[in-house]
């Protein structure tokens, strides 16, 4: 494939040219400024093409049944004759800094349909990269004229959040077995989830996932919801034998209906457009003092300073930003 | 005369020899997790159970027969078939007139995986990797002029085990030959598919179900065919050591006797018919040592059951030595080692045999390489008088220590798989995949480092390579096998393969014995497709899903000098480009081994890489799409059955179709050297052959890359 213009890259988005919707992605995930920089103009373009799909996060913990939830609930989506994206983030090494991305391995059928299109991505870098690189990727699938946009999370730790603060609706997939596990959970995760899905519900696990959903519905009495106007539901499913999963994807229409009923929907949207330039804010000025040359010269010496206790750390913290005032301003 | 030294004194002289080295630096830690120390005495044997016993007679350690070998030799048993049934019939027959003993039948991929041979999804394997067998015609064939109520055929069928089986029975009842008059083995072994080597059709629970079935009929009908071949070899040859071979395959084994159980079979009936299937490596105490504790470890297990037919406790077993073992480089150091391990099975008790021809890294046997496999256990058996004495190694202190050492180190992960609920929770659960996986990884970690020694490949290499010839089974085949489909057809009665099929359906879905359902419909000239689809409208087909581990490869690289180069490399191409080189490993066809594909996949993700993999099974479209969509620099295709040739090229033309000729793709596995330039040509990048370090094999895809 020869070199695209952006002009080839915003008209192969918009007839959905799947070469080319897995090209730009692959500017978007780019670390090259010269790369950014075109994806940038590629999405300043496409935006007016966006805003058309549902937006659903979906996380739980490794073993859960993620993939092949997501797997049975795409096929069924793709069904109902909608066109579904699924950007699955898989956790990079830290160590290699390599990732082993097998998402597709568990989607088998849904890879093979003509209106499915399945993205994993490597989580390389810091988790703020992840949100800004996953955001601009649901667009650019939204401007191909995708109705949804699945956002499937690792499970642990501070992604989650992100993730909620970028779809229309979070889901949070859960395991039935015993209240230790309630225990285990962060009370944070059910504080975001628009519903809790109890998966593997089938063969003799039925029961225990029906007590698992009384326990859930129990801890979630106590807790706020992510809206006033909702009371996140506990449903149990079995991806594996595919009930379930149209419950499951009707809570997310009757939310979106409700949402949008009182004019919710737009509004966290848009307060979503605010949080993510407030987070590109701290980005950007985190790289800007990451890439400052007197920054770079000078921290050695200052950080050395902290760890021999010669200076105070508040001190050394300020010396460090003005020297970017000096710069910028 | 001079007191008589003990082991106090020993230790001494050892230390003294070592010269201030302490003793325990002699220990070896095997990858088992046994320690091997440098010497055994009297003292280490005289409180083990099994130590003190005799052939013939529960536990069985020393073997199933009182006279072994002595009375009559073990099976010189040669798995083979390729191609059309003609050309195996043909084969085999020269083969038996040559001295040996039992037929062994390998099926093509598309065959186990219950397609015809003009299904879409099959173009590359047809009469590749064994024998193209459709019907009950390709059946009769296959044995012309061979008398199955005289020759034991074991058949290695686990996916499309009915309709094979069926077949087989009516093959033999229109030679006239009645059901109870035949001998030999069906695999017939599912659990271990799900473990490696992936050539199932349906999902756990059916299969189970399809098991206890043949068990149940061959029970009534059969009385001395071998029901379940409770295999081993794959487990071994996916990377496990000698542990986990005997540990997951004793732990399927107690999973079908239990699946039998609860079907209402009365356990003498059943569990005597019950064999066994190991594979032998390298490790050439350690593996005479499993089979051993493999028998005494079976007889406690069935002792819970209270048999009271001792042939119900008793581990019969067919072995066949390691593929995994022999190189591409310097291929006649193989004849040695499958020499050494042929030794190894035959000291150990195998009941029978398949000695690997040299070539089998390279391609398929060819007419001689076969015959010096079959003539290395019949010089062993004739020539070296090893078969005058029963159990020659029992006895000795270091056999018995290291039969006991194997005992427990199984007996520990019994124990694991117990807690998870049997073999099949465990499957479930990922457990023997992982460990298996693992295990695989770290032997791949230490042959690269040349800890494990391989002639030829990390030690004693050669300048220049000689050419092999090899098998090559043509395209041809198909269009012979598709010929014939359309004339069985056009010729048979519609009315009665539709009624027997529907019947089949009904069977399946609301009970009854699926062996017995298949019967009428082979016989009446239903297809091992349509069979298997009359089945699979009411179980569905098996998707399997990929768990991958990661870290293994690098932690057992202690040099990790080649490792942190590797990691720059990836690192200062991620500058460049701004993203890490990323890579697609796929596998296309129905060929299911996928240790290769594990193996580099960890190794690759360690040096640095974003590693894609795809679902198993791919057709070259599928794979093309995935390689495009997910924007990758490379696909490297693992290849181990023969279907490079026609596949690999299809993949290449469909991503220069598709506008995505910058996506470069090399090759690995099984590829005979004489096919590199065809594929060059082709376009292919590069081409990995067995042997082939890991380390070395990613710096060239970078320097490809970089191009």
């Amino acid at each position: 494939m020869n070199k695209l213009s952006t002009k080839d890259y915003i008209d192969g988005v918009l007839a959905c040219d799947r070469r080319v919707l897995a090209k730009t992605i692959t500017l978007i995930e780019s670390s090259l400024k010269e790369h950014q920089d075109q994806a940038k103009k590629i999405l300043d373009e496409l935006l007016p093409h966006t805003g058309g799909s549902i937006r659903l996060g979906i996380t739980g913990v490794p073993g859960v049944g993620k993939s092949t939830f997501v797997e049975s609930l795409g096929v069924y989506l793709v069904n109902e004759k909608k066109k579904v994206a699924v950007l699955a983030v898989d956790p990079s090494s830290t160590r290699s800094g390599g990732s082993i991305l097998g998402d597709k391995t568990r989607m088998e059928k849904l890879s093979v349909l003509k209106n499915a299109f399945i993205r994993p991505s490597p989580s390389s870098g810091t988790l703020g990269g992840v949100a800004r690189k996953t955001r601009e990727t649901m667009l650019v699938c939204e401007a191909a004229g995708f109705d949804v946009v699945l956002v499937e999370t690792v499970g642990v730790g501070q992604s989650e959040v992100e993730v909620s603060e970028m779809v229309d609706f979070f889901m949070v997939l859960m395991l039935a077995g015993a209240g230790d596990e309630l225990q285990g959970i962060k009370k944070g995760i059910l504080e975001i989830a628009d519903s809790i899905i109890i998966n593997k519900s089938d063969g003799d696990n039925v029961e225990n996932a029906k007590k698992a959903r009384q326990e859930y519905e129990m801890a979630l009495h106590f807790l706020q919801s992510p809206s006033k106007l909702w009371t996140s539901p506990v449903q149990t499913c079995s991806a594996l034998n595919n009930s379930g999963i149209e419950d499951a994807w009707n809570t997310v229409i009757s939310h979106s209906e409700k949402m949008k009923e009182v004019g919710e929907f737009s509004s966290k949207r848009t307060k979503q457009s605010l949080s993510w330039m407030w987070s590109m804010v701290e980005e950007g000025l985190k790289n800007r003092f990451n890439n400052n040359e007197r920054v770079k010269k000078q921290l050695p010496g200052i950080a050395g300073k902290v760890e021999n206790g010669m200076t105070a750390p508040t001190v050394a913290a300020e010396k460090l930003l003005s020297l970017m005032d000096k710069g910028y301003i | 005369m001079t007191e008589k030294p003990d082991v106090s004194k020993w230790k001494e002289l050892a230390e003294k020899e070592l010269r201030g080295k302490p003793l325990e630096d002699l220990t070896w830690k095997t990858p088992e997790g046994i320690d091997v120390k440098p010497l055994y005495t009297a003292e280490d044997i005289k409180d083990i159970p099994s130590a003190d016993t005799l052939p013939g007679f529960n536990p069985y350690v020393r073997g199933p027969k009182a006279t072994m070998y002595t009375g009559r030799p073990w099976t010189i048993r040669q798995y083979a078939g390729f191609s059309t049934a003609k050309e195996s019939n043909a084969f085999y027959r020269k083969n038996l007139a040559a001295g040996q003993k039992g037929l062994s039948i390998a099926f093509d991929l598309a065959t186990h995986r219950g397609y015809d041979s003009d299904h879409a999804r099959v173009v590359g394997d047809v009469g590749k990797a064994g024998v193209a067998v459709d019907s009950v015609e390709d059946m009769k064939i296959l044995f012309d002029q061979i008398p199955l109520d005289e020759m034991t055929v074991s058949m290695t069928m686990n996916g499309a085990v009915l309709p094979i089986l069926a077949g087989y029975i009516v093959a033999a009842e229109e030679q006239g030959v009645s059901q109870d008059k035949l001998g030999g083995t069906i695999q017939n072994d599912i659990l271990k598919e799900y473990l490696t080597r992936n050539t199932y059709i349906y999902p756990p629970t059916p299969s189970m179900r399809i098991v206890s079935d043949i068990i149940g009929y061959c029970s009534e009908n059969m009385p001395k065919y071998n029901t379940v071949s409770i295999s081993g070899y794959h487990i071994m040859e996916a990377g496990a050591d000698s542990v986990l071979q005997t540990a997951f395959t004793l732990a399927d084994g107690l999973e079908y006797v239990k699946a039998a159980l609860s079907a209402g079979l009365d356990v003498d009936k059943f569990a005597p018919r019950l064999s066994f299937f190991f594979g032998i490596g390298m490790n050439f105490f350690m593996d005479i040592a499993m089979l051993r504790a493999a028998r005494f470890l079976w007889a406690e297990i069935m002792s819970e059951f209270n048999p009271t037919n001792p042939k119900s406790s008793m581990l019969r077993t067919h072995c066949q030595t390691s593929g995994w073992s022999l190189t591409q480089q310097d291929p006649y150091n193989n004849i040695i080692r499958t020499t050494l391990e042929c030794l190894s099975a035959t000291l150990g008790g195998t009941q029978s045999l398949h000695t690997n021809s040299f070539d089998e890294a390279v391609g398929l046997p060819t007419e001689f390489s076969a015959r010096i496999a079959r003539n290395t256990q019949i010089v062993v058996q004739e020539e070296s008088q090893i078969c005058k004495v029963v159990d020659p190694l029992g006895g000795s202190y270091y056999i018995e220590s290291l039969t006991n050492g194997i005992i427990e180190e199984v007996r520990k992960i019994l124990n694991e798989i117990k807690d998870l609920g049997g073999m099949a929770k465990a499957i479930e659960s990922g457990m023997p995949k992982m460990r298996i996986e693992e295990s695989a990884a770290k032997r791949q970690a230490r042959i690269d480092q040349g800890k494990d020694v391989i002639v030829g490949v990390n030690k004693y290499k050669l300048e220049d390579e000689d050419m092999l010839d090899v098998l090559e089974v043509s395209d041809a085949v198909r269009t012979e096998q598709v010929d014939r489909l359309k004339k069985i057809r056009a010729e048979r009665d519609e009315k009665k393969v539709t009624e027997t099929l529907e019947a089949l359906t009904k069977c399946a879905e609301e009970g009854g014995n699926l062996l017995e359902a298949c019967i009428p419909a082979m016989r009446a000239r239903a297809t091992v497709g349509e069979v298997s689809d009359a089945m699979e409208k009411v179980f569905g087909r098996y998707v399997a899903t990929t768990q991958c581990i990661s870290g293994v490869y690098a932690a057992e690289f202690s040099d990790s000098e080649v490792i942190t180069s590797l990691r720059k490399r990836t690192e200062e191409f991620m500058e460049k480009e701004g993203r890490r080189p990323r890579i697609l490993l796929t596998k296309m066809g129905q060929d299911g081994h996928d240790r290769g594909v594990k193996v580099i996949a960890t190794a690759y993700a360690d040096f640095g890489f974003d590693v894609d993999i795809s679902p198993m099974f791919q057709t070259p479209e599928e794979a093309a799409d995935m390689a495009l969509e997910n924007d990758v620099h490379v696909v490297g295709v693992s290849s181990l059955a023969a279907g490079h040739k026609t596949l690999v090229p299809q993949l290449i033309e469909l991503l220069k179709e598709k506008g995505s000729d910058d996506i470069k793709v090399v090759a690995g596995g099984v590829i005979p050297p004489s096919d590199y330039d065809f594929l060059f040509e082709k376009g292919v990048t590069a081409v990995f052959g067995p042997g082939t370090v890991v380390t070395e094999s990613a710096n060239k895809v970078l320097n490809a890359l970089e191009n």
